[in-house]
């Protein structure tokens, strides 16, 4: 990086949050995934931190006129190589805008700098006593603007959908420098086209978010998860479509393969309680009032039990959903020695166990496995292609990928439902989409950012 | 056999809200739960009731508003046989002492418990004070911090206990006795959801201060029978972060920093 | 179910010494420190009672500040029972009347003092942060609770008023040749009982990351699995353990177990001492609620000094072993 070009990104934020040491910098190439198949970053990329919108468009006008990229950090959570700089590149690190700029309580919305966390955003809804937040991509390091460029999802989608449903308004810099402010506070808004939306779910790679206006919602009181181990994957399956069917919608259904569920509680030194079944659902509630939880329980576990259940186990404590929780989430750090690459396709809800069935089949005529963790009521399921016993990824790792994605494609699917394309995926990308629609985004890619200089080899080759 | 568990009900205290200008606390501002220590003294005699085999009766006590019933119906959920309430606005205000002599009287009137369990200490209270109490009371050996219940037969119960005086100990107590468990006793299980819908129906016998006729006078009990008393209630404003960087001056970082270990009696 | 005291003939502080295989405990110390100061305002003695086997050197108690050391010599106290030592001491207590009475709260301490309260009928408050002797010459006794959310003033209305110390609350008093050695040996007023039996002990091994009230924790920063040595230098001489955020973890240089985030341990120990820690929000959740956090970093805008109360812009392959060096030396001093 030249020289005067560092003195001049020193200049806008100041001296302190321009880090050009490649020991500082080292932590802030990467996201999170797995080092054997992550993107590399390039190593001569600078860190930049800026302190406001100001900052942001100063550094973009800068990055355009110079043509260099400009790579956005959240909370680096992220699944796809979204935020690594493959060439050498600005990192926008936006952790200094974490400013919780308004809590609307009249609109039910919060206005917040890109930078706030998911979990300041809780902690200080949580100081309220009656606001929520639903989207929960499982890490709460997650950063807002993040969430809204990637579109991130979770397990509570079943009931409350992606991210892209809640974001009411963005502030945005463009690559010239240019800030746009898109939407607001408004319910409707039918004034031409949406290019909010199209933000949302661009993963950085057409404008950078500086600000949300966020809905916010009343908070559920009561909450419980409930355990239900089944003998066969079928009978799990349909009592999933039972309960979708039944009115009572959860926060979210939960499925893992059992020896997940059972090696991550022993890993983390807890015990995995549902001791019979080869399947077993988390299903989590969430009500207004315990007389309403209680019913719903009710009726889900009349429902488990009409589709062959064993006995069903109730958690009802924080403390108690949280370490059920903390076992699911926590099933990566169990596996992802064994694994060389992961998947997050989804299908049409009721496809779910005949694409699972497929999936399980395939990998046998391989004589290997794969790991099946599903957001089994959105229709989400995350799998994966293991190493051979020796370490080594197996030589039909790309012929596996392909015929898995083939399923996929059968049963109407897309390759990714929460993760995004990030930079691992771009070539997957031209499988599932048409070269009209394929041009269509480049075209658009181009009216905004002429240069391409933002987040360069990011959802488009 | 019969176990009794002696258990608590406290606020949930990741929510639990303090007024600051008033000096109080605010119990609406979370819900109230089982003590979580007690948990472990619950799940601890259920174990029993698994492993023995031998007609191994729970049951579950609490002093406490109406409202404490709900503790005692998830300690039916898991696993309990019954729940013992002690309610009365005469027992309003008790102290460790009071409401020691309280259990002990209730104790003492529904008769023989071979064992007693409660929890290490409230997370509330965090006195650790009514179980040792309760033994006095009753004039029965005590043990606390018990990691394990190695032997239970129908006259002696022989456990270890985790740290006293820095070794672990092996002792044996003649029945009835009284032991304070730790977190380590065991683990507690989920209820199954059908004994937790069982348990919203379930019966829950009270117990108050005239039930207690013979056992215990009214001047031994809540505020008065209370021998300490809250003179004042003060809530540590909020410390605020330092937040001081330093760059060059490692002399006064190594000052600063040697100062804030010795406040804190580390050095 | 207890008889009570007269309320006014009492007089005097009496602290209870705790001993293990001999051995003075240091609370003992920090209540006579706590304890002389009590007694000056109230004019009272101040005398300490002692349990235990042959050869204690009881003496160091009045070196200490205790004006008489009533020394209960013998071999059953070697075990630490309640039973026995509860009955004892009441009978003493019943004997000598002190106004008030300090015990330790140690586990034995936290044990056995609620048993000798209820057996005088008297009031106890425990692990008392602080003690003041209000207008009326009483007690105030002030303690933690909800988690130390809130600080409460209790007194007590009965004598003996009875209190137990947190260890490490109070300085140990200073120990003080000039004092007269004053030991007075009493004999046991009860013998061993037959309901409760003490059949072993054995010594003690370590404890977990989250019970550590001193976390030393590495990050980024750490270039070599050999420097954590640094790292568990330091945290020996601070009497804490060492920990890592999840970059230390994932380079295989530490086990998942000394791990602090959001995914590994959450701690809140008394002093957080992070060394090359960036702060990713990650491992900022797993340690934000320590008492106090100090960093050390080389990049001036890591996260980490955001939180940190004390923050040092260097290299910690420079600072660390100074700052050991140092309290080594503060150590040798005294």
């Amino acid at each position: 990086m030249k020289e005067n070009i560092i003195k001049a990104l020193k200049t806008i934020v100041g001296s302190d949050y321009v880090l050009t040491n490649k020991d500082q910098t080292a932590s802030y190439l990467y996201d999170e995934v797995e080092e054997a198949y992550r993107p590399k970053a390039n190593i001569d990329s600078i860190v930049i931190k800026p302190k406001n919108t100001q900052d942001v468009s100063q550094i973009m006008k800068l990055a355009n006129e110079n043509k260099i990229p400009v790579v956005i950090r959240g909370g680096a959570t992220g699944l796809c190589g979204g935020c690594t700089p493959v060439e050498e590149s600005f990192v926008l690190s936006m952790e200094r805008m974490n400013g919780i700029l308004e809590i609307d309580r009249k609109n039910m919305v919060a206005v917040l700098e890109a930078g706030v966390t998911l979990m300041d955003l809780l902690e200080e809804l949580e100081k309220s006593n009656d606001l929520s937040f639903p989207v929960h991509p499982g890490d709460e390091g997650a950063q807002m603007g993040g969430m809204a460029v990637t579109n991130a999802g979770g397990a509570r989608a079943v009931r409350h959908g992606v991210m892209r449903k809640h974001i009411m308004g963005v502030e945005a810099v463009l690559p010239n420098g240019e800030i746009l402010e898109l939407g607001g506070k408004l319910v409707k808004n039918n004034a031409g086209y949406n290019l909010m939306q199209l933000l949302l779910g661009s993963e950085g790679t057409l404008a950078v978010i500086t600000k949300i206006v966020l809905k916010i919602y009343p908070k559920d009181f009561y909450s419980a998860t409930i355990v239900a181990p089944f003998e066969n994957f079928e009978d799990a399956c349909q009592a999933v479509m039972d309960i979708l069917k039944n009115g009572n919608l959860p926060l979210a259904v939960e499925y893992m393969d059992k020896h997940l569920f059972v090696g991550t509680a022993e890993m983390l030194g807890l015990e995995w309680q549902a001791k019979k079944g080869n399947a077993d659902l988390l299903i989590i509630l969430s009500e207004k009032n315990e007389r309403q939880l209680y019913e719903a329980c009710k009726e889900i576990n009349e429902i488990c039990e009409k589709n062959h259940s064993y006995e069903t186990l109730y958690a009802g404590k924080a403390k108690e959903q949280q370490e059920l929780l903390l076992i699911r989430s926590q099933h990566y750090e169990y596996i992802k020695e064994t694994i060389c690459d992961s998947f997050d396709m989804a299908v049409p809800v009721s496809e779910v166990p005949a694409f699972i069935k497929d999936l399980k089949m395939l990998v046998r005529e391989y004589d290997t496995n794969t790991n099946v963790i599903a957001h089994i009521a959105d229709g989400n399921v995350h799998n994966d292609i293991l190493y051979l016993e020796d370490g080594t990824v197996p030589s039909y790792a790309s012929e596996l990928k392909q015929k898995m994605y083939d399923i996929c494609f059968s049963y109407g699917g897309t390759i990714t439902g929460e993760h995004g394309i990030g930079k691992i995926r771009t070539k997957d990308l031209t499988l599932q989409k048409s070269p009209v629609e394929l041009e269509l985004m480049q075209g658009i890619k181009k009216v905004f950012d002429p240069n391409n200089i933002m987040n360069p080899k990011t959802v488009l080759m | 056999m019969n176990i009794l568990v002696l258990v608590k009900e406290v606020p949930d205290m990741e929510k639990v809200k303090f007024d600051q200008e008033k000096g109080v606390v605010d119990r609406s501002s979370a819900e109230a739960e089982i003590n979580p220590f007690d948990e472990n003294a619950l799940q601890a005699a259920v174990d029993q009731k698994e492993k023995e085999q031998k007609n191994v009766t729970v049951t579950v006590m609490t002093m406490g508003p109406q409202r404490a019933e709900k503790t005692l119906r998830d300690a039916y959920a898991r696993g309990a046989d019954k729940g013992v309430l002690l309610t009365d606005r005469k027992f309003g205000g008790s102290d460790t002492c009071a409401t020691a002599k309280t259990l002990a009287a209730a104790i003492r009137k529904i008769g023989n418990f071979d064992l007693i369990l409660c929890g290490e200490k409230s997370v509330d209270g965090d006195t650790a004070q009514v179980g040792a109490e309760v033994a006095e009371f009753l004039d029965i050996p005590h043990a606390y911090y018990v990691e394990e219940i190695r032997n239970l037969d129908h006259d002696s119960v022989q456990v270890t206990i985790e740290n006293i005086g820095g070794d672990r100990q092996v002792r044996t107590m003649k029945l009835p006795a009284l032991i304070g468990v730790t977190k380590n006793i065991s683990r507690p299980k989920l209820p199954t959801v059908n004994r937790k819908l069982e348990s919203l129906t379930i019966q829950v016998e009270t117990i108050t201060l005239q039930d207690l006729n013979g056992f215990m006078s009214e001047e031994e009990c809540g505020f008065k029978g209370s021998p300490t008393k809250v003179s004042k209630i003060e809530i540590p404003k909020e410390v605020k972060k330092n937040n001081q960087v330093f760059r060059e001056d490692f002399t006064a970082f190594l000052q600063s920093v040697t100062d804030v270990l010795t406040e804190k009696g580390i050095v | 179910m207890c008889k009570g005291m007269d309320n006014k003939k009492q007089r005097g502080i009496l602290v209870i010494a705790e001993q293990s295989n001999g051995e003075i405990h240091k609370v003992s110390y920090e209540l006579l420190n706590k304890g002389r100061e009590l007694a000056e305002q109230r004019n009272m003695p101040l005398d300490c009672l002692l349990l235990g086997g042959d050869g204690i050197p009881a003496e160091e108690l009045n070196y200490r500040g205790a004006q008489t050391v009533y020394y209960m010599k013998d071999s059953i106290f070697s075990t630490l029972e309640e039973y026995t030592y509860k009955k004892n001491i009441v009978a003493f207590i019943e004997e000598k009347e002190p106004e008030i009475v300090l015990i330790g709260a140690t586990n034995f301490g936290r044990s056995l003092a609620p048993r000798i309260a209820a057996a005088l009928c008297t009031g106890l408050t425990a692990d008392c942060t602080d003690l003041q002797i209000n207008d009326e010459g009483r007690l105030i006794q002030i303690r933690p609770a909800f988690s130390d959310h809130l600080f409460a003033h209790i007194k007590t209305v009965k004598n003996p008023q009875m209190a137990t110390v947190r260890y490490k609350e109070f300085a140990e008093a200073k120990r003080d040749l000039k004092n007269l050695e004053n030991i007075i040996f009493v004999k046991p007023y009860f013998k061993q009982t037959s309901k409760s039996t003490v059949d072993e002990m054995i010594a003690l091994d370590d404890f977990d990351i989250t019970e550590a009230e001193v976390i030393v924790a590495g990050g980024r920063g750490i270039r070599r699995k050999e420097d954590l040595a640094m790292l568990e230098e330091l945290a020996k001489v601070l009497g804490g353990k060492v920990g890592v955020s999840r970059a230390l973890v994932d380079a295989g240089m530490a086990e998942s177990s000394a791990q602090v985030g959001y995914s590994g341990n959450r701690v809140k120990p008394k002093v957080y001492i992070a060394c090359g820690i960036s702060g990713a929000p990650q491992h900022l959740a797993g340690m934000k609620d320590s008492q106090v956090i100090i960093a050390v970093n080389s990049d001036p805008s890591a996260p980490i000094f955001q939180i940190a109360d004390y923050g040092y812009v260097g290299d910690l392959y420079e600072v660390i072993p100074q700052f050991t060096r140092q309290l080594r030396k503060e150590d040798a001093v005294k």
